[in-house]
């Protein structure tokens, strides 16, 4: 597949590991190369770090996906700090260049410039950044995702849902990424119901992102809106998601999880009732995709965005809450990937 | 009658320092024994030996003839010695019976406090003693010599024989002290044994039954009170002739320096503390103000430097009105102030004697250069300030903190002085500081008026303001009640005034 | 005064190496080599490229700890040093990118709006504690919380900010090379162009506070309110003042990383000076010296902790060796506050057990 002129979307199509296919939306400037053999894997993680479940958590089991089936390759990790400057990001990846790891994947837009200047000192080490597409270089693959895809689906299933006509959204910290979920989300509930009303909340703003690992601010939130009239939650907030199961238990009402299957975590065991469904927003499956395509010399610079139409994003049915919808839900994506539904990635001000 | 405490040959050597030199001490069971002594004449060392603060560098002591050693106050508490600090460790929002108890709590099994059980403890023995104090009173409301009442009462309430009382009339006023000798005999009375560390020679000379002088860290005699005097005492304690009073024969001038007219102050909450205060103060005079603390003097003297502002009428400096200049718009124009609390208001603790120089003259020349500091000026004359002043420090760069009381007094004195200000307000010019530096201080002071400066004298001192000043001036309830001659009136005639009493 | 100085290292020194045992100890409980670790962290960190960007750092640091520092000067614990700090930077950011100028003139327009933007957010703290004697701690958390979600607000695309194509960040315009700072190579690096400053706030800091009426009646309020309004000091003035001075120095904090490096604000812009402000200037003990070595010392760590993931060790070690260090350090100065005093107490009492008049010379009176 090397030097394969690519303008078309959708053309390329690589079966994953896991059995996924993904296509390449925007491959601005195609360059293969040939397979690179992978011994270290470097992870550069976002504040929050890796034993928080989201999207740091996420990427890391993507690169840990892809150990698993190849003995011997190391991971090595870098964790982020609140007093990160450009310069300090820059040196996190480069210390992961210098120390061997390639490839080497950036956990987070804050990535963004640090990276640019990186890449370009280091041309034979590829490099992925998850939730950015502005890094232009031969060396580097954006992994970003329609987030608010998945966050239709899933207000959708909440507005479906919902008896009140009266759903929530708690957002972790105010920033764009969070409020293309809370734009697919409100505008998935109204396609169900045009009255409903979507109540909306964000934990924290920048440069406090306590919001996204804070469970009591999630369940005080999710209180709030439960007492308002709300009976259905979505929480795109990482940790702080399991207080909004929590405030759901306690109030008999519905909570929906964000990037994993959040009904499947060992630690929401006792929320398993009340979680309705989540979002997925497949950072891992991305991840190990973007790895695979270096083992495999199929690497593609610019970006690659997971949605619907390639499985990368998605809604969980465990627990078989929202089954009773799947027709309707069925539609709905069928809608989406054929473009007959727009998906707004920012709120209506 | 044996000594029940006996002190023989205590050395006690800091590097560099002989804090305690071959003392000598024997106090018989129940007397009065006043130890006294210039500041950092070795007073507080031996004390601290004594109550198991500070362990000697060799020296016995004996207790009812046993010999002892005290590795803490738990060994001498433990022997029934205790101590009455001279700052009280008490605390305000608790109750006296709680104060008397706290350390020592009385409890049943179980960690349950007994107070009926201390309560009555602690009444049977204020009973005994004769110490005038209600156990549910709170500490916040009580006089400081009530405090110090409470002080001895805990003392007592830890099974106290001995009684270590370090210059417990130094924040007294007269009735109080009288008061506290009452008492004083009264535990004596019992059998109580008191060791009463002063340099206020009249006190020690009206209640001792024994008086032991210290001197540069040893003890230089030990005399009986009937057989001596206080100028013998004096000169013992300070080693050399006490310079003598100039006699003050000169007229104050003519020329009003400060003029406060009808002044009034009401507090922000609404307490009227001055009431229509008129006073004049000439050039060469001083002017002494009298009155028992608290009845406006602090106030008026803010008034005066600038820190709070009159209600109505007004206060002028060789006529201008200042009533609403700056404090230091009016230490500018040509007034000198010694604070009556020097390591509050006087002196920055923490900081180089020579820093200390250019506070209050942070603003002219020669102590500022426009905006920069003269650093060099104020070190000079901080030199100065210590020779003229015989200000007792190794340097002019150590913290003002580590210089014993006396010598904190004389360097503001030297200070405040230093510009020839036309207006000096000196309050309690003398408190606390040992007899020695009073007659220099007091030496400054007539000197100054015979100068022509204008002084304003406040003082609880009634020796200090019949030495020094023109006129008297009481002041009671926030009002002058009195202006007299100090050579026509008598000290009981202006104790009178000062309680408000007309005078016959 | 020598044994001061010496005293006044030992003190830092002693705290160091009290936190360095005590993270030895858990590395060995972890079973892994302190000395190894230790190497590591120097090999990595004072390689050519880190010691440059520690200098980076650290000028960022520096600025910070002079901004407490003059605080401390006052009793005054601001803690507002991050509301300060964010506020400055992004409006010297916004007007910095609205238009081209001269270059001198851009980057002085830049450097002073930080700095009054910054001062004016402090003054509100000292103007509650002198007029409503509001505690600057209680006011200047609650101001930091509000400057953050100001910021936040003004960010949004629709008022100040802007967001690129493709890209989850927000910022503010670009600013224009005019109003960018030049940086100076050295050791194969770019240092910030504004260390200058940071060099001359530093030396600004120190001759103001010692050499100036300023400085002395702000060091007297600081030493004691009673005493320096008794001696003419306007003290409740100074304490408005000095809060509002320090704001101004916080403002400055992010200029190097804005005028050299991002050229603009964003969402990925540093947090957190406030308590690394306070920690230096504890540990520099409000010295201009001081506080310049305790800066790159934090830099260091900060920057060489990221070799410690790599060997295995959670980097969290090196938070808890700061926290260790600042925890000693107060203990350290504490017990020299002690000797100093013990030293001087016995002097004086030596002068005054001399009886003479030996005022002059320190050798006499201790001889």
């Amino acid at each position: 597949m090397q030097n394969r002129n690519t303008k078309k979307k959708g053309l390329l199509a690589v079966v994953l590991a896991a059995g996924l296919a993904f296509s390449v939306v925007t491959a601005t400037a195609p360059s293969a190369s040939a397979a690179t053999k992978i011994t270290k894997i470097g992870v550069a993680f976002d504040l929050g770090g890796r034993d928080i479940p989201g999207f740091n958590q996420l990427a890391y089991f993507g690169a840990r996906d892809y150990v698993k089936t190849h003995k011997g390759v190391k991971i090595q990790e870098l964790q982020a700090a609140l007093s990160d400057t450009d310069a300090t990001r820059e040196e996190r990846l480069r210390l992961l260049a210098t120390s061997g790891s390639n490839p080497i994947i950036a956990v987070g837009f804050t990535y963004a410039s640090s990276l640019k200047i990186v890449a370009a000192e280091f041309p034979d080490v590829k490099f992925g950044i998850v939730d950015d597409s502005t890094v232009v270089l031969p060396n580097v693959q954006g992994i970003v995702f329609a987030e608010q895809e998945g966050s239709f689906l899933v207000g959708a299933a909440a507005a479906l849902k919902s008896k009140t006509g009266n759903v929530g959204f708690i957002g972790g910290v105010q920033t764009p990424l969070i409020q293309k979920f809370e734009a697919g989300y409100a505008a998935g509930a109204k396609s169900v119901n045009k009255k409903i009303k979507v109540q909306v909340s964000y934990l924290s703003v920048f440069p406090d992102f306590s919001g996204f690992n804070d469970p009591a601010k999630g369940e005080e939130a999710a209180r709030g809106m439960f007492d308002n009239g709300a009976d259905v939650v979505y929480s795109a907030a990482g940790g702080s998601g399991a207080g909004a199961h929590k405030a759901a238990l306690a109030m008999k009402k519905w909570s929906i999880g964000v990037d994993a299957d959040e009904w499947a975590f060992p630690s929401n065991k006792a929320y398993k009732s009340v979680i309705l469904t989540s979002m997925l927003k497949k950072v891992d499956v991305g991840v190990l995709a973007f790895i695979n395509s270096i083992d495999k010399g199929t690497f593609k610079s610019g970006s690659v965005t997971f949605n619907l139409k390639n499985g990368g994003i998605g809604y969980s049915t465990s627990g078989g809450r929202v089954s009773s919808y799947k027709k309707k839900m069925d539609t709905l994506i069928a809608g989406i990937v054929k473009g007959k539904i727009k998906v707004p990635s920012k709120p209506a001000m | 009658m044996s000594a029940i405490v006996e002190i023989q040959g205590i050395e006690k050597k800091y590097p560099g320092v002989v804090a305690n030199h071959n003392v000598n001490l024997a106090i018989k069971k129940g007397e009065i024994h006043a130890i006294i002594g210039e500041n950092g004449a070795g007073k507080s060392t031996l004390m601290k030996i004594l109550y198991g603060m500070v362990m000697p560098d060799s020296g016995t002591i004996l207790v009812d003839g046993k010999k002892v050693i005290f590795k803490s106050p738990q060994d001498s508490i433990a022997l029934g010695i205790g101590m009455v600090h001279q700052h009280f460790m008490l605390a305000d929002n608790a109750s006296v019976l709680e104060n008397v108890i706290l350390g020592s709590e009385p409890t049943s099994f179980g960690g349950v406090i007994q107070v009926d059980a201390a309560r009555a403890k602690l009444i049977e023995i204020t009973k005994n003693y004769g110490l005038d104090i209600n156990p549910d009173q709170l500490v916040a409301e009580l006089g400081v010599g009530e405090r110090q009442r409470v002080e001895i009462a805990k003392v007592l309430y830890r099974g106290a024989q001995i009684l270590i009382l370090d210059e417990p009339t130094a924040v007294l006023v007269p009735q109080e002290v009288d008061e506290l000798f009452r008492n004083l005999k009264d535990l004596t009375s019992h059998g109580l044994t008191i060791i009463f560390i002063s340099h206020k020679l009249d006190e020690v000379l009206s209640i001792a039954d024994d008086i032991s002088v210290m001197r540069a860290g040893t003890t230089v005699a030990s005399v009986i009170p009937s057989k001596t005097n206080k100028k013998e005492l004096a000169e013992l304690m300070v080693g050399r002739e006490l310079p003598k009073r100039r006699e003050v024969s000169t007229k104050p001038g003519l020329e009003k320096i400060l003029e406060i007219k009808d002044a009034t102050y009401v507090t922000p909450d609404h307490r009227e503390i001055l009431h229509g205060v008129s006073l004049e103060v000439h050039s060469g005079e001083i002017l002494g103000v009298a009155g028992v603390e608290g009845n406006g003097q602090s106030e008026l003297i803010e008034m005066i430097m600038g820190l709070v502002k009159a209600s109505s009428g007004n206060v002028s400096i060789m006529g201008h009105d200042i009533s609403d200049s700056s404090s230091r718009e009016i230490r500018d124009s040509g007034v000198g102030y010694i604070p009556q609390d020097r390591q509050r208001d006087g002196l920055l603790m923490s900081a180089p004697l020579w820093e200390n120089r250019i506070l209050g003259h942070q603003a002219t020349a020669p102590m500022a250069n426009g905006f920069w500091l003269n650093k060099a000026a104020a070190k000079k004359d901080s030199e100065r300030i210590v020779v003229d002043l015989d200000v007792r420090t190794p340097s002019i760069n150590v913290m003002a903190a580590a210089l014993s009381g006396g010598n904190q007094q004389k360097f503001i004195v030297g200070r405040e002085m230093a510009d020839k200000p036309s207006l000096l307000i000196a309050a309690q010019p003398t408190r606390g500081v040992d007899v020695g530096a009073q007659a220099l201080i007091w030496n400054q002071l007539i000197e100054a008026r015979l100068a022509g400066m204008a002084i304003l004298l406040i003082s609880a001192d009634l020796d200090e303001l019949f030495n020094l000043s023109d006129r008297l001036a009481v002041i009671s309830g926030g009002k002058i009640v009195a202006v007299l001659d100090p050579d026509k009136t008598t000290p009981e005639q202006l104790g009178l005034a000062m309680t408000g009493e007309k005078i016959a | 005064m020598k044994s001061r100085i010496f005293w006044g290292i030992v003190a830092p020194v002693a705290a160091i190496v009290t936190s360095l045992l005590l993270i030895s100890g858990i590395l060995l409980l972890k079973h892994t080599s302190p000395v190894d670790i230790l190497k590591a962290m120097i090999d990595y960190g004072f390689s050519p490229r880190n010691i440059v960007a520690e200098l980076n750092i650290a000028s960022g640091y520096y600025i910070a700890g002079v901004a407490a520092a003059i605080g401390f000067k006052m009793m005054l614990f601001n803690i507002g040093i991050d509301g300060q700090y964010r506020l400055a930077v992004f409006f010297a950011a916004v007007v910095g990118g609205l238009f081209t100028l001269p270059p001198v003139l851009h980057v002085t327009l830049i450097i002073l709006v930080g700095a009054i933007v910054g001062g004016l957010w402090g003054s509100i703290a000292g103007y509650l504690k002198v007029k409503r004697g509001i505690s600057e701690v209680i006011s200047n958390i609650m101001l930091n919380a509000i400057a953050a979600g100001l910021v936040a607000y003004l960010l949004q695309p629709t008022r100040l900010g802007e967001q690129a194509e493709g890209s989850n960040n927000l910022n503010t315009p670009i600013i224009a090379p005019s109003g960018q700072l030049p940086t100076i190579p050295f050791l194969g690096g770019q240092i910030h162009g504004f260390i200058i400053f940071t060099v001359f706030i530093g030396l600004a800091y120190w001759v103001l506070l010692n050499k100036s009426t300023f400085g002395f009646n702000l060091r007297a309020t600081g030493l004691s309110f009673k005493a320096a309004r008794a001696g003419g000091v306007n003290a409740p003035k100074m304490i408005f003042v000095t809060m509002a001075l320090s704001g101004a120095i916080a403002g400055l904090t992010g200029m190097g990383t804005l005028l050299s490096e991002t050229h603009s604000y964003s969402i990925s812009f540093p947090s957190g000076y406030a308590l690394t402000g306070l920690a230096l200037a504890l540990l520099g003990r409000n010295h201009p010296v001081g506080i310049a070595f305790a800066a790159y010392f934090w830099a260091f760590l900060d920057r060489s902790a990221g070799v410690l993931d790599l060997n295995g060790v959670p980097k969290e070690i090196i938070t808890i060796m700061q926290g260790t260090i600042v925890l000693s350090i107060v203990v350290a100065y504490e017990i020299v506050k002690r000797i100093n005093k013990q030293q001087e107490q016995k002097l004086v009492g030596s002068a005054s057990a001399t009886l003479k008049v030996s005022a002059t010379t320190e050798g006499e009176a201790s001889a």
